[in-house]
């Protein structure tokens, strides 16, 4: 098997209930997957599910050929990260204490950072523009740089597979850009795969290798951008009444 | 660089000071503690009683056999409290939970006098183990009803409320129970209702020595998984942390905690709450590592502050430790809620 995240009729939902039925997805090293559909229509459920805080209800997800389900809780941290949506609210965390939260699958029993971790913390911060901030109180930062810290706590866990549950939500387009270039850089670069939630269409087709669109329960369709981004499939995958698709996204 | 150093250095140096600000108050308060009351002893005869164990020196029965274990277990005691309401405030993320205001305390409290009038209308007599047990038993109940609740309604302050509730409840159960039972070998129990840590013994200080310190050490060693947690579930989950396995020891660990003080000094107010809260607004800090051991320390002093009041404002009438420690932990409670209104 070469490819690096794959899953074979995966069924996902709650309690038993499936949410969303016959997930395919195949990628290969530093690809980037998104999910596109319209709200509630399970793009956080599948997340969640891969990432093993929800329980598969059925078929298979493997990461580099081992199913998700035998790989122990300490491996699993030490190859895929989060980033979820809504912001923690710890007391009296600077930003750097939060990006350092993300070096636990590594530290002893006390979580006491080594200078490798501190390093690794500095490296992170300084990847996704938020060195500058790491002295400020994690509560008391905006939504652009709540994320770039997020982000920076989740390459402190040097992940190979990083899923991000709507990163670009509430973030004007410049942090948006900032933070999917920091992505498609590190796929390019350091072979991370990527598996993310993007309400922006504009920004999912640029930086996406594939397009997962889901809706209603089921996969609708699933392919490379330049497939998926048409007025057809878009117009059906959210319910867009004619001409809409060409007046938002004419130039897409 | 430079200014890195320097940030980690000025955290540090507060902590450091707060630990030693505590452990000389720690230190003056217990010497106070000894040598106030209503046989007030010197110094001279503090000193040759307790570290030179000479037993003709005034007051060295009053010193061994009362004060000294009344301080030993007002320390450990606050201790415990801090430490149960730290853990019960990560684990509903939420300031102001805590053993009393969740009703686990007044469930200690209700399990214990059903015990205790249960075995003493029969002329029996109860063992600290089995207090700490029947403590227990009541805490993990109200516990329980708490975590039902906090299943159904998500806001924070509608958790309080009903664990406000639950806590009269069972108080109102235990009044009855010691009214009803107003029997002479159990007019103790009305003290000890309101909260006190009058008449413990060796015996007694030496088996809540053990329990809290062996529960402490475990809440220590968990200091990592309790730091991963305050970024959420999820987050926690994500690194590593079985989140199920953790909540559950956090359960146990806390109503341990709180059990036992009920059982040997009842229902004590407010320390759970303010204590830590004071300390991380001194330290400056949220580090479980740094947190566990000043909030013991804390807790302790609090404790030792609210007991030399309770027994020597009105001596030789002792007050309830309780209206003591609520009077100096209940406006930390309303500053705290203050303060996060106006930030937000």
């Amino acid at each position: 098997m070469e490819y690096f995240f794959q899953t074979e009729r995966l069924a996902v939902g709650y309690n038993n209930t499936i949410i969303v039925d016959g997930i395919e997805i195949k990628l290969e090293k530093g690809q980037i997957l998104t999910i596109i559909g319209p709200n509630g229509s399970g793009k956080s459920t599948i997340l969640k599910s891969i990432t093993k805080q929800l329980k598969l209800i059925g078929g298979v997800a493997a990461i580099n050929g081992k199913s998700i389900d035998e790989i122990n809780m300490r491996d699993m941290a030490r190859q895929t990260a989060v980033m979820l949506t809504g912001r923690p609210t710890p007391e009296l965390m600077t930003c750097w204490d939060v990006a350092a939260a993300g070096r636990y699958p590594y530290t002893g029993g006390l979580g006491i950072l080594s200078a490798f971790d501190k390093q690794m913390i500095t490296e992170a911060l300084r990847l996704t523009g938020a060195y500058d901030i790491k002295d400020r109180n994690f509560s008391q930062i905006s939504d652009g740089q709540l994320q770039k810290v997020m982000l920076a706590r989740a390459i402190c866990q040097q992940p190979k597979l990083i899923v991000l549950d709507e990163p670009t939500s509430f973030l004007d387009i410049r942090c948006a850009v900032e933070i999917l270039d920091v992505l498609r850089k590190m796929a390019n670069e350091s072979g991370l795969t990527v598996v993310m939630s993007l309400h922006e269409l504009n920004f999912a087709k640029r930086v996406s290798d594939f397009v997962l669109c889901v809706k209603a329960g089921s996969v609708l369709y699933a392919g490379k951008p330049e497939v998926i981004f048409t007025e057809d499939i878009i117009s059906r995958l959210f319910g867009l009444p004619p001409g809409v698709y060409t007046q938002l996204f004419g130039g897409l | 660089m430079k200014t890195k150093k320097r940030i980690i250095n000025s955290e540090n140096k507060r902590c450091v000071f707060t630990f030693l600000a505590l452990t000389l108050l720690f230190i003056a308060l217990s010497l106070l503690n000894i040598g106030i009351g209503s046989v007030k002893i010197s110094v001279s005869d503090i000193l040759s009683s307790v570290f030179f164990r000479d037993s003709g020196a005034g007051g060295y029965d009053i010193i061994w056999k009362v004060r000294l274990p009344r301080i030993f277990a007002a320390a450990i005691l606050g201790g415990a409290l801090a430490l149960s309401g730290f853990l019960l405030q990560t684990f509903f993320n939420n300031p102001i939970a805590g053993p009393f205001v969740l009703g686990i305390s007044s469930g200690a409290k209700l399990a214990v006098a059903l015990v205790m009038v249960f075995v003493l209308s029969r002329g029996g007599a109860v063992g600290s183990a089995a207090l700490i047990a029947a403590a227990f038993v009541g805490s993990m109940l109200s516990m329980g009803f708490v975590l039902l609740i906090s299943r159904q309604v998500k806001r924070a302050s509608a958790l309080i409320v009903s664990g406000v509730m639950i806590g009269y409840i069972c108080s109102a159960i235990t009044d009855f129970v010691v009214t009803f039972a107003s029997d002479e070998s159990i007019v103790n129990l009305h003290n000890w209702s309101q909260g006190s840590f009058s008449g413990i013994s060796w015996q007694n200080a030496g088996v809540m020595a053990l329990v809290v310190f062996a529960s402490s050490v475990l809440v220590f060693s968990l200091s990592k998984p309790i730091g991963a947690y305050m970024l959420g579930e999820g987050y926690a989950h994500s690194v590593g942390v079985n989140i199920k396995v953790f909540r559950l020891v956090l359960v146990l660990l806390s109503s341990l905690l709180c059990a036992c003080v009920t059982a040997f000094a009842g229902p004590i107010s407010f320390v759970g709450i303010a204590v830590p809260h004071i300390i991380k607004a001194f330290a400056k800090t949220s580090k479980p590592i740094v947190v566990i051991p000043l909030c013991f320390l804390g807790g302790a002093v609090f404790c030792l502050v609210c007991d030399l009041i309770a027994r020597t404002v009105y001596a030789p009438v002792e007050m309830s430790i309780s209206s003591v420690s609520s009077l100096f932990g209940a406006p930390v409670v309303i500053y705290m809620m203050a303060g996060k209104a106006a930030r937000n």
